[in-house]
């Protein structure tokens, strides 16, 4: 019981698990690039947004599993993850603000909606517009849903081994002052 | 306290048995011809007469007469599906044409013996219809979920962003860590 445990908080000092570490290194491209086929597929298959954001996020999961929350949380930093759950809803509200502007300058005040794909300013016909903006409002849902997954996951994992840490020693506490 | 038991018991074994039922009592997971995913009933009326005025594609004043008491909007073409049955067609308000340009497929009739019963489409009839042409994505769920319903998911990203926001003000405990080993 007790050896499993102080190999699984190996965040301090690193995983020792050589077969978990490889695996997990080699595998987490391929669940980033599957996440996006997922996104991208959400047009003309089984998959979306929603779904690809949270494979994509599952990705960061197991590098915290296999790394540890100290060094896995490095290679996805909270300044870029708290900028990167705005941009999703960003992107989506962007998108629908796009559509109303251009509504208004190309179609008059009347036709323009918020949300209305079919009016983004792009080089091909009003059905295709709209198939692209949805493309695009995928997009934006997979980033916000991958930052807060991986958010939450974040913090919840830090509380634990913090409070562990205390218990133990001053293992974290003497690397920090300066 | 047995009593309470007994009680209780019974009261699951209630709610088994009408979870089962209910169970057994919905529709097959999609059945086309279920009532609701199909069309919903409005009224019926004598076919007398009006029959030979469908086929040859007027719409009878009476049944037009019933459809504007209801408060529905008018009918202006009908077509013959198959024998006995009808589709009626409606010119959207002017106000809508910029969206709905097209004719939209409405009501439906059907004869039953001497009467003629009216039902009006149910919305996911135009949505499985329609949904492909309008927006060029072949998937239902995606076009429903991205185009026709975007404020819903706009409003679903919102929620999933305030949750990611609750965790960092409530629980954030990555601001300090020590030095990382490289990976």
């Amino acid at each position: 019981m007790n050896t499993g445990n102080s190999d699984r908080e190996g965040g301090k000092e690193g995983g020792k698990d050589v077969i978990v570490e490889t695996i997990s290194r080699v595998m987490v491209p391929f669940i980033q690039l599957f996440a996006l086929y997922v996104i991208m597929h959400g047009s003309s298959g089984p998959g979306g947004g929603f779904q690809g954001g949270v494979i994509f996020g599952a990705s960061f999961v197991l590098l915290v599993i296999a790394f540890g929350i100290v060094n896995a949380g490095d290679r996805f930093p909270e300044a870029v993850n708290t900028a990167l759950f705005s941009t999703g809803v960003y992107i989506y509200a962007g998108v629908g603000l796009l559509c109303l502007i251009s509504g208004i300058l190309y179609f008059g005040v009347i036709e323009a909606q918020y949300l209305n794909y079919g009016y983004l300013p792009l080089p091909v016909h009003f059905e295709e517009r709209r198939a692209l903006g949805m493309d695009f409002i995928e997009i934006g849902v997979g980033i916000t849903v991958m930052a807060v997954i991986a958010e939450i996951f974040f913090n919840l994992a830090w509380k634990k081994e913090e409070d562990e840490g205390e218990g133990e020693g001053e293992g974290i506490e003497k690397g920090e002052p300066e | 306290m047995k009593l309470i038991s007994l009680s209780a018991l019974l009261f699951v074994i209630l709610l088994g048995a009408l979870f089962i039922y209910v169970a057994e009592d919905i529709p097959d997971f999609g059945d086309p011809y279920s009532a609701p995913n199909r069309y919903i009933k409005l009224f019926s009326m004598d076919a007398a007469e009006l029959e030979d005025n469908l086929n040859q594609g007027v719409i009878p004043k009476s049944l037009a007469d019933k459809i504007a008491d209801r408060g529905l909007p008018l009918p202006t073409r009908v077509k013959s599906v198959k024998e006995g049955e009808w589709d009626f067609f409606l010119v959207p308000e002017e106000k809508q044409q910029a969206f709905f340009p097209k004719e939209q497929k409405y009501y439906f009739i059907k004869k039953e013996g001497d009467e003629l019963e009216v039902y009006r489409y149910a919305l996911i009839i135009r949505w499985i219809e329609e949904g492909e042409e309008e927006t060029e994505v072949p998937n239902m769920v995606t076009y429903g979920l991205a185009d026709y319903r975007g404020y819903d998911t706009l409003g679903e990203t919102t929620v999933i962003f305030t949750a990611g926001v609750s965790v960092l003000l409530l629980l954030r405990r990555r601001g300090k860590r020590p030095e990382a080993r490289k990976l």
